[in-house]
């Protein structure tokens, strides 16, 4: 039985409304404190005592469609953003069906569903162009230039480096560039610092792998400072990681060191065990690049710990590789053949076939 | 000082560590739908 039938068999009764809408908005303050395991319960509980108001039943499905999308539950997100635009379309809101086309285009975006994403991120632009909807308008245009950044992205040859990807691969990530400017030209009249910042690092990220190392820092710096306005050290931390990959593509090693061990900072503040690995992982490699093993042994070190930690066995057989690296140029050939053990036995248990191969050499 | 002569190789640093922004969801919030027709209510019996 679909949510919509079971609406309509539903006798109207004032007790019955009262309760399904406690229901949803218990659902909707549960969601709200982040408890959305809780605030999906409640608002199935609502869906299955029904509502007459049609505009309540969308909000229902709509914020079940994004409690599951934070769930990572993305075909039961999928569902409900669904049953929410057959909805708002059944019914004639535009602005509900804007909004559920923008919700539909940024859970297939997730799916890998690129061609099925952009029709819902067109829907969402053409709508919300036609009521004048500004604020909306920009958001279809963000939603549009993830979708593009993640196609380029799902396509890259594994293997390829920033900058150095097929046709294929920029022409899509071209075109998330062109939709993040669009959107910043419009969150820019409308003074909108927040979306300002978004936008900014996922553009960074899309020059980044178009190879436009100098205009990725630029694009991160705005993000970084927009971050630092808000106080939001999440953001920050996002933007010192890019700043650092970015720098380490134009060579600026001890730059791309500086702003990974402010990642680190941030990682730990925020308690982040698995991005404080990764940032031990990228000090190592720098470190490597900057030819101080000494360093990069203490980051790898501290990498491969974190690792075994959190049960990460790929980490653990990366950290390894690393290790032995670091031991051979220092010319302690024992340590390279303990860390070169390590990684063989890890990567056959991971499957890892080239890492096995590597390691075997 | 060090001078690097050539970009890493991405066996050294690789393009999927790249942290992205999180994704913008729509929301439809019964809180301020019922805020609204509250209101309403109270402007039409003016």
């Amino acid at each position: 039985m679909t949510p919509l039938r079971l609406v309509f068999s539903v006798p109207p009764s004032a007790r019955m409304e009262a309760s399904c809408l406690e229901l949803a908005l218990e659902g909707e303050r549960l969601c709200k404190l982040g408890d959305y395991h809780a605030g999906v319960s409640f608002f199935e509980a609502a869906i299955q005592v029904g509502t007459e108001d049609l505009q309540v039943l969308s909000a229902i499905y709509s914020q079940v469609g994004n409690a599951y999308f934070h769930l990572r539950d993305y075909a039961k997100a999928l569902e409900f953003h669904r049953h929410d635009l057959t909805l708002t379309r059944t019914i004639g809101d535009l602005l509900g069906e804007a909004k559920a086309s923008g919700n539909l285009g940024n859970t297939l975006k997730v799916l890998g569903r690129f061609d099925e994403a952009v029709v819902c991120c067109q829907r969402h632009l053409d709508i919300t162009r036609d009521i004048r909807d500004k604020v909306g308008q920009a958001r279809a245009l963000y939603n549009f230039g993830n979708v593009y950044h993640a196609k380029g992205k799902s396509i890259c040859w594994s293997g390829a480096e920033p900058g150095d990807f097929p046709e294929e691969v920029t022409t899509a990530l071209r075109k998330a560039a062109e939709y993040y400017e669009a959107n910043l030209a419009i969150v820019k009249e409308l003074g909108d610092r927040a979306a300002q910042g978004r936008t900014y690092g996922n553009l960074g990220n899309t020059h980044y792998l178009l190879g436009n190392f100098r205009e990725a820092v630029s694009s991160h710096e705005q993000r970084l400072l927009i971050a630092k306005e808000f106080g939001d050290r999440a953001a920050e931390r996002r933007a010192y990681c890019n700043l650092g990959n970015a720098y380490i593509f134009l060579g600026e090693f001890k730059l791309a060191a500086e702003h990974y061990k402010k990642t680190l900072q941030l990682a730990r503040q925020l308690k982040d065990r698995a991005v404080e690995a990764q940032a031990c992982y990228s000090l190592g490699n720098t470190y490597t690049l900057l030819q101080d093993y000494e360093r990069a042994i203490d980051y790898h070190l501290k990498h491969l710990i974190i690792a075994q930690d959190l049960n990460d066995r790929v980490g653990e057989g990366r950290a390894c590789w690393s290790l032995g690296n670091a031991h051979t140029a220092l010319g302690n050939h024992d340590q390279a053949m303990h860390f070169a053990e390590k990684h063989l036995e890890i990567s056959k248990e991971t499957g890892d076939r080239s890492g096995e191969l590597t390691a075997r050499m | 000082s060090h001078q690097p002569s050539s970009v890493p190789s991405s066996q050294i640093l690789h393009s999927d560590a790249i942290e992205m922004e999180p994704e913008t969801m729509e929301t439809k919030s019964l809180t301020n739908y019922f805020s609204k027709m509250h209101l309403d209510s109270v402007m039409s019996s003016c």
